[in-house]
């Protein structure tokens, strides 16, 4: 079954007396459930605006995009996913416990099962001895693990994440690593947006790069093996030139 | 499974319950009015005599004003401040719709700022009572008929944060707030000095919101005695009925507004 299909995807951002702004242009792909796929492209590329309307935030112009055989916007798709936006910075005023229980009881997860949820996902990311301290005296690698956590209540099927290891350091980054993985082996989808591709090479099944809105490459990391020195310089050489790097070479 | 609209009101309402207590906004505004009534009733040390309606008046007028300040502020704040964090990303993406979002909010502030009104009010009434000066019993319908307009302010200024600025709809809702008093009297004016068409009139009227006619204030300064309760009834049925048009308006913004 197909946990994301995106078909022919547009995303405009209206702005007054002038015309819209085509941020994803007539993009399509599909993640297969129990795939890890990296999402990635330079700053502006379309990555988050896909990721938005992905989960909803934005109605697209044109195309459509279905979670598990649901529409984005069909609440019941989200009760399967677990979502991490950009840089969030959580309420100041709760603690990451009290954060934790106002997005799980907003998942329909109540009581114990919902206590132990809370305490269980806060030890996996590595902040539970700060379970009790306001969200403002975090540091940003903190907040960024609540949100990690945040994203896992409720056990997703599926977890789209946006600029994951944003504001992490190494140790957080290898964590968060080995948290992916595990939640991979248990059979989640994974389909996330990264600028670290370390983290995308040892990660993905796949990769799909989107260049000014457009899906220019998509390729398993298997296909990239051994022909580029790395995965960065593939990248590097698909987003210069727009044109997938692997496909100039075959031609060549 | 669905969540249902009474979970996603709970678990905001809570939230915004334990924000409330760690925000400061509430106890400078208690500290504002203590010092209101106690240096109204400072007078007393100069020898003046009958000053219970002066310090009474003072009291409900720091009242009144603060609890609209405060209303409007925290009312403003609950969706423009999720979009302003991010916050209102994972917010959405639980399995919940906009509308119930929007209740969820109005519900957290309408218990917001009621909570912050009632300390106001039991402190102004302790305080009172310490300067032995007693309220009559119109005292309680003013705090239930205050509450009800709370709630439709609420309303107001929440759909309007979804058509405007924050710095925007605080200034607007400020002036509809302390300005609706003016209304009435402004449109009997276009009438006796322009000849304003009486239909016209009234239809403004009726368009026009009306946050004043939920303050008794200056009938419990005047000892009052309490009104029938069928107006107490009439103006729950006016907060409801226009309350519920503003949410409408504002889930018709909503929930087809892009977020990012």
């Amino acid at each position: 079954m197909l946990a994301i299909e995106v078909r022919e995807l547009v995303v405009e951002y209206r702005q007054p007396f002038r015309p819209p702004v085509r941020a994803v242009d007539r993009l399509s792909f599909t993640v297969r459930e129990g795939e890890i796929v990296g999402f990635l492209g330079m700053n502006g590329a379309g990555k988050s605006s896909t990721i938005k309307a992905l989960m909803g935030f934005l109605p697209p112009a044109a195309g459509e995009v279905h979670l598990f055989g649901l529409s984005a916007t069909d609440p019941a798709a989200r009760q399967q996913i677990g979502f991490l936006p950009e840089t969030a910075l959580y309420s100041p005023y709760l603690t990451p416990y009290e954060t934790m229980r106002l997005y799980g009881e907003l998942q329909g997860l109540r009581g114990r099962r919902l206590h132990a949820q809370i305490e269980a996902l806060l030890e996996t990311v590595g902040i539970a001895s700060k379970m009790h301290t306001l969200n403002r005296h975090l540091s940003k690698g903190m907040l960024q693990r609540l949100g990690i956590a945040q994203a896992m209540l409720g056990d997703p099927k599926l977890l789209i994440l946006d600029e994951v290891s944003s504001g992490l350091d190494p140790v957080g980054r290898r964590e968060l690593r080995d948290l992916l993985k595990a939640q991979h082996e248990r059979g989640t989808t994974i389909f996330f947006s990264s600028h670290e591709l370390g983290e995308v090479a040892s990660l993905c099944d796949r990769i799909l790069i989107i260049h000014r809105g457009r899906l220019i490459a998509e390729h398993t990391l298997s296909e990239l093996n051994g022909r580029f020195a790395s995965l960065e310089d593939y990248f590097i050489r698909t987003v210069k030139t727009g044109v997938d790097a692997l496909t100039e070479e075959a031609a060549a | 499974m669905r969540v249902s609209t009474w979970q996603v009101c709970r678990a905001t309402a809570t939230a915004a319950l334990l924000e409330t207590i760690r925000r400061k906004e509430l106890y400078v505004v208690l500290i504002l009015m203590t010092l209101m009534v106690l240096g109204a009733s400072a007078f007393r040390i100069f020898g003046v005599s009958g000053l219970e309606i002066f310090v009474k008046d003072v009291t409900f007028l720091a009242i009144g004003a603060l609890t609209t300040v405060l209303t409007v502020l925290i009312a403003a704040r609950q969706l423009p401040d999720e979009a302003q964090r991010r916050t209102i990303y994972p917010l959405l993406a639980r399995p919940i719709t906009r509308g119930q979002l929007l209740l969820g909010k109005w519900l957290a502030a309408f218990l917001m700022a009621g909570m912050s009104f009632l300390t106001l009010a039991g402190v102004a009434y302790g305080l009172l009572l310490l300067l032995g000066i007693p309220l009559k019993p119109i005292f309680g319908q003013y705090l239930l008929l205050k509450l009800m307009g709370i709630g439709w302010l609420c309303a107001l200024v929440m759909a309007l944060s979804v058509y405007l600025t924050p710095a925007a709809n605080i200034t607007l809702s400020l002036i509809l707030a302390f300005g609706s008093g003016l209304f009435g009297r402004l449109l009997l004016m276009s009438h006796w000095e322009h000849g304003l068409n009486a239909l016209w009139l009234n239809l403004l009227y009726g368009v026009l919101p009306h946050y004043d006619l939920f303050d008794m204030g200056q009938k419990v300064v005047y000892d009052w005695s309490p009104v029938p309760w069928w107006v107490v009834g009439a103006m729950g049925v006016y907060a409801l009925a226009s309350g519920a048009l503003y949410l409408l308006l504002g889930w018709l913004r909503f929930r087809r507004q892009t977020l990012g």
